[in-house]
């Protein structure tokens, strides 16, 4: 739906966080697509961003936002 | 006996710290962990009235993904609820009140919570609580008071807090020869033996997690890896509710309360 608030395991604030992890995940995804050396890769985004357990990892690496497919019904 | 519990910091930063406690038990720094992780008291929100979501999300998950926003937490100014003179109806001595209105299309943040007073303002503005599309309006009044981590996770203010032991390593070099060295330097996942004239070293033993591999890859007896029982690592992080320092002072504070509490029941 959209990015929880804390990590589900240790209550890390991550939801701050996830805006920037995004977009810079995708500067490296369109690099990579592109056939260039991205400039960093989501490992070193992670621990640029203080994301230093894996179970806080995996909240923004497997997170799926699917709030607009919700978003007509009320 | 009298103990003397030693501690000194060695990384301390607003929002994590990292500490050695020395000359003391496990037990001690455990009942510090576990006081850090139910017994510190936090400013959360618990009451959310609605006067209007029109916005994808339904009012429960709103009202549980704002009870989760770090919210600045001034002991001293603040009282339990259900301690406070008011006798639960809550007054400005327990609670801290919060209004948000937006219309879409838009994204909430935590920083859209506006609260009585500045000083309450919350610490991470940039938390999404929802996206608002287009005729879409969100109103609401949120109460915030304080509690404990036993209640509910949102009162909760230090992640992770945990200790290990400090790692003794013992080396005979005379059991050890060049293949031995190498082999212990291959295998120790945390990369902290090194060779330096010929003989195997410990770069940073604070480093070392105790696993024992170089143990078992070279003779028996050149190597001893243990942990020091009476000497801890403690880390922990908090929220930004509370800094690293005031967290561990005032769990410090709660444990002497406890002692003193049975103590007293002893007559």
């Amino acid at each position: 739906m959209i990015i929880p608030v804390r990590c589900f395991t240790c209550g890390k604030v991550i939801g701050s966080i996830y805006e920037e992890f995004k977009k810079r995940y995708e500067e490296y995804k369109r690099a990579v697509e592109a056939g260039e050396k991205p400039k960093e890769t989501p490992k070193e985004i992670l621990d640029d961003l203080g994301v230093e357990r894996y179970c806080c990892r995996r909240m923004l690496l497997t997170h799926v936002d699917l709030l607009e497919e919700a978003a007509p019904y009320e | 006996m009298i103990l003397l519990v030693k501690v000194d910091f060695i990384d301390l930063k607003e929002r994590s710290a990292k500490l050695i406690i020395s000359d003391t038990k496990p037990s001690f720094v455990n009942a510090l962990r576990r006081v850090m992780l139910a017994d510190l008291p936090k400013l959360a929100i618990e009451d959310v009235i609605f006067y209007e979501n029109t916005s994808p999300l339904f009012d429960e998950i709103i009202a549980h993904r704002l009870g989760m926003i770090p919210l600045p937490t001034d002991l001293k100014l603040l009282v339990p609820r259900d301690k406070c003179s008011c006798g639960g109806k809550g007054c400005a001595n327990c609670t801290v009140r919060y209004t948000l209105s937006k219309e879409g299309p838009c994204t909430v943040y935590s920083g859209d919570l506006q609260p009585e007073k500045e000083t309450w303002s919350v610490v991470d503005p940039n938390i999404p609580i929802v996206k608002l599309f287009e005729g879409q309006r969100l109103i609401l009044e949120a109460e915030a008071i304080l509690g404990r981590g036993r209640d509910h996770a949102k009162w909760q203010a230090v992640q992770a807090p945990a200790y290990k032991y400090y790692p003794k390593i013992e080396i005979d070099q005379s059991k050890l020869d060049e293949d031995a060295i190498k082999k212990c330097i291959e295998i120790c996942p945390k990369k902290i033996l090194v060779e330096k004239d010929g003989k195997l070293v410990v770069s940073d033993v604070e480093k070392c997690s105790l696993c024992k591999s170089c143990m078992e890859v070279c003779e028996e007896g050149a190597i001893k890896v243990s942990g020091d029982d009476t000497k801890f690592i403690f880390k922990f992080e908090t929220d930004g509710s509370l800094k690293a320092k005031d967290a561990l002072i005032e769990s410090a504070r709660i444990l002497e309360e406890k002692y003193k509490d049975f103590l007293e029941s002893l007559g």
